[in-house]
């Protein structure tokens, strides 16, 4: 062949055939299965289904069923292990391996407080709302190699996360989102589209609450107070020396919280965001004000 | 209370399944404040308002006591006959803030146009590495996916009986790579390993799991 | 065919093919008459061209019979030098031709064609094979049995991915089998068709010819003097695709065009297309 490179080759080798047109163009061949069966010596056998039986006549006995045995699916007892599905919350997981590649790759900016919808807007992690899934679970996988310094806003974590993330003088908070919430954090673009006004995040239900106002998990409705003493105990408990971030140039953005009414950062709920005209509409009223920060 | 508010009802709803309605509504919001059922109640009279993103529940616009009265107080057979909403009586009093100082926060929720290429930097914990430069000068090269990553892959099939790592995107001399990665797999495992070329599709089959062994190879090459 | 292809591979002996080709070039290379500006464009994309150079094509005048070139512009290997599938060409073919087609092929059931509804003769006793209806599809003149029915859909959607490889495959063969021309505008100076036809006929453009703008109005003269040549379409660059541009010999893109298609297939093959790759679902409830 007078050339190996493979694009080029088959370019140039187009420039000396007949026009590509309506007439000549082709499938690959042999691509399409032809759909009707031989007609030769062996075309009226038995097409792979074998001899007599329920192999043949494709009526196979019903799952489980072992020809009038007390079957296995009943012999044992019952232990019922998704009593209760239907109510349970999921949380995805993420590992801060994946974390960190997403920050490595440009995908995450760390000079900004992380939340799911930045998360989800990276394009590397998605979740379903209407299918019970309630947010971000950051896992301890890659909590070695972790060395980013972030402001980091998920919905589940471990102590050993926890305590990633704090040894790299970054701030982790976990924040319960209801399912509209979470609907609007997924994809923020459609939602304002939308043109309705920001709605108010739910407070967590009474099973959740628990969790979310634990300092130890540092939870979003947890006292501040408590939540600096649960660092330091878990830096000695972990054995690393709690870094002082009060003295970091990007204090401001490592404290920057949302109020536990809040979905998005920096806009509050009642607002309505006009992406077209780039304004927003901020309601004056005393009625919609007082409902808003209710 | 958001089984209540999914109730999307169109304008031409029956009149008296409305009233109803707003009286189930009613029953439902009567623990939320009453600013809460009367926006309820102007959502059914809005009519289609596309899909509800959104559990709070305002339209812009109050009903003034004068024009919920003129819809309760007949009943109307037909949903026909029934009144268009007229009297709005007056708007919620809002500002519009052109250039607002919080855009920064809207931007940043809004999604990528496209996928961002990825700044230098002095090194990349997660074990990413970026191609390099002579890379380019190699008789073939493997092309960066849209995500900056190797396009190596696994496929299992036959219920993880057959394992194919299939190198996808080669360009340039696919043979020259073929014999490459069969002599540096062959030292690397000490056995013979079979692959198939796809020249048209521009991809090469490796019978067995070698993904990790490969995108090593792929990143000493500098792909 | 295969000849073609021997014929075609023994010609590659020859040509050791350059990394960069100087394409659509009918006419010997005369300069344009009096100026000896060539404007030679290099292009800085927002993605770089990885390993595949990037493809240089002259930009052609319409306001002359003869064919001067006023430059060189560049052209995004992705786009314009993508390997050339035929198979995935061939794909959005059928995809185009099946997405609209409606079929209206219909036959009668048993139960549709007129009569048959008494029993020819009773079951037993007769000598003669039991029959039930003189509709049966066993009969002349009987029903058909799983015969077409008019009203069926063919519709079905390309993923995503391949409709855009099929657009970039394609202009890449158009572009290497020297069809694909770029001018820089459409003015000509005057709305004869004469003047068109004798344009295209004396550049051996073949007779039909697609025009691709970016713009949805063409300047006048160009619409006159097409409207009435039925083998010389002008279009917007959003109605390209991939039927028109194997219907037509040859593809004829304005600049503005060329740069316009490059940037939205660029666009395409650098953005995050989870939304586009999903299954395609119909608009209903």
């Amino acid at each position: 062949m007078g050339s190996r490179q493979i694009t080029e080759k088959s370019l140039s080798m187009l420039r000396s055939l007949p026009r590509i047109s309506l007439g000549n163009i082709r499938d690959n061949p042999n691509c399409k299965k032809n759909p009707k069966r031989g007609r030769a010596q062996h075309g009226g056998d038995k097409h792979g289904a074998g001899n007599k039986g329920s192999g043949q006549r494709q009526n196979f006995m019903r799952l489980g069923y072992e020809t009038g045995n007390n079957p296995f699916y009943l012999r044992v007892p019952q232990e019922h292990y998704y009593r209760g599905q239907h109510l349970r919350r999921e949380y995805p997981p993420l590992s801060l391996h994946q974390l960190q590649n997403m920050i490595d790759k440009d995908r995450l900016d760390v000079n900004q407080p992380i939340d799911i919808a930045s998360i989800v807007r990276s394009g590397i992690y998605n979740f379903f709302p209407d299918l019970k899934q309630f947010g971000v679970n950051l896992t301890d996988e890659g909590a070695d190699i972790f060395v980013a310094k972030v402001n980091i806003e998920v919905q589940w974590a471990s102590e050993q996360v926890i305590a990633a993330i704090e040894k790299n003088g970054g701030v982790i908070t976990t924040a319960y989102y209801d399912p509209h919430s979470l609907l609007l954090l997924k994809n923020p673009k459609k939602f304002f589209e939308s043109g309705q006004a920001i709605p108010r995040r739910m407070i967590p239900p009474p099973d959740a609450i628990e969790f979310y106002t634990s300092a130890k998990t540092r939870g979003y409705l947890a006292d501040p107070e408590e939540i600096s003493k649960e660092r330091l105990k878990l830096s000695q408990k972990y054995g690393y020396s709690l870094p002082n971030i009060e003295k970091e140039s990007n204090y401001e953005m490592l404290c920057e919280k949302k109020d536990p009414r809040q979905i998005f950062y920096g806009l509050e709920p009642g607002w309505v965001v006009n992406l077209k005209d780039e304004c927003i509409l901020k309601p004056k009223d005393q009625e919609l004000l007082q409902f808003y920060n209710s | 209370m958001t089984a209540g508010v999914r109730h999307n009802v169109s304008f031409e709803t029956n009149n008296i399944v409305l009233i109803a309605l707003v009286a189930i509504l009613y029953s439902l919001f009567k623990m939320a404040t009453v600013w809460r059922s009367q926006c309820a109640f102007a959502r059914l009279f809005a009519g289609k308002t596309g899909q509800i993103l959104n559990n709070a529940t305002d339209l812009g616009t109050k009903l003034g006591p004068g024009s919920q009265s003129a819809i309760l107080a007949k009943k109307y057979s037909n949903y026909a006959h029934s009144p268009f909403v007229t009297k709005i009586k007056e708007q919620y009093d809002y500002e519009i803030v052109k250039n607002p100082p919080e855009w920064g926060y809207v931007q940043r929720l809004l999604p990528f146009d496209t996928i961002p290429a990825v700044t230098p930097k002095d090194s990349y914990p997660s074990g990413w590495v970026p191609p390099k430069e002579e890379a380019k000068t190699l008789p073939f090269f493997l092309c960066r996916t849209r995500n900056h990553e190797i396009p190596i892959y696994l496929q299992i099939t036959y219920r993880g009986i057959r394992k194919i790592t299939k190198i996808k995107r080669i360009e340039g001399d696919i043979w020259l790579l073929n014999d490459e990665i069969k002599s540096y797999l062959k030292e690397k495992n000490n056995r013979y390993v079979e692959t198939r070329v796809q020249e048209v599709g521009r991809f090469i089959e490796v019978k067995g799991d070698y993904v990790n062994q490969l995108v090593d190879w792929a990143h000493s090459k500098g792909f | 065919m295969t000849s073609a292809l021997i014929s075609a591979i023994r010609r590659l002996h020859i040509a050791v093919t350059p990394q960069i080709r100087v394409y659509s070039s009918n006419v010997a290379a005369t300069t344009s008459a009096g100026s000896n500006s060539l404007s030679i464009t290099k292009k800085e994309w927002a993605f770089q061209p990885q390993y595949t150079k990037p493809r240089e094509v002259w930009i052609e005048n319409l306001d002359t019979i003869e064919e001067q070139k006023l430059g060189l512009f560049e052209l995004h290997p992705s786009v314009y030098a993508a390997p050339p599938r035929l198979d995935i060409i061939n794909q959005n073919v059928v995809w185009q031709r099946k997405i609209r087609f409606v079929s209206w092929a219909h036959t009668k059931t048993r139960a549709e064609v007129r009569g048959g509804g008494k029993k020819p003769w009773p079951q037993k006793g007769t000598g003669r094979a039991r029959h039930g209806s003189i509709r049966s599809p066993l009969w002349r003149g009987g029903g058909i049995a799983h015969g077409p029915r008019s009203g069926k859909s063919h519709f079905f959607m390309l993923p995503f991915h391949v409709r855009i490889h099929g657009l970039t495959t394609t202009l890449s063969s158009k572009l290497a089998q020297d069809d694909l021309h770029i001018v820089k505008d459409l003015e000509l100076p005057t709305d004869e068709p004469e003047f068109l036809a004798e344009l295209v006929e004396k550049r051996n453009w073949g007779p039909s010819v697609l025009i691709v703008d970016d713009t949805d109005y063409a300047p006048r003269n160009i619409t006159a003097a097409t409207d009435s040549l039925a083998h010389i379409n002008i279009m917007p660059v959003y109605g390209l695709n991939v039927y028109s541009m194997l219907k037509h010999d040859t593809l004829v893109l304005t600049l503005s065009a060329a740069e316009k298609i490059e940037e939205r297939l660029l666009h395409w093959l650098h953005a995050d297309t989870r939304a586009q790759s999903r299954e395609y679902k119909v608009n209903q409830v």
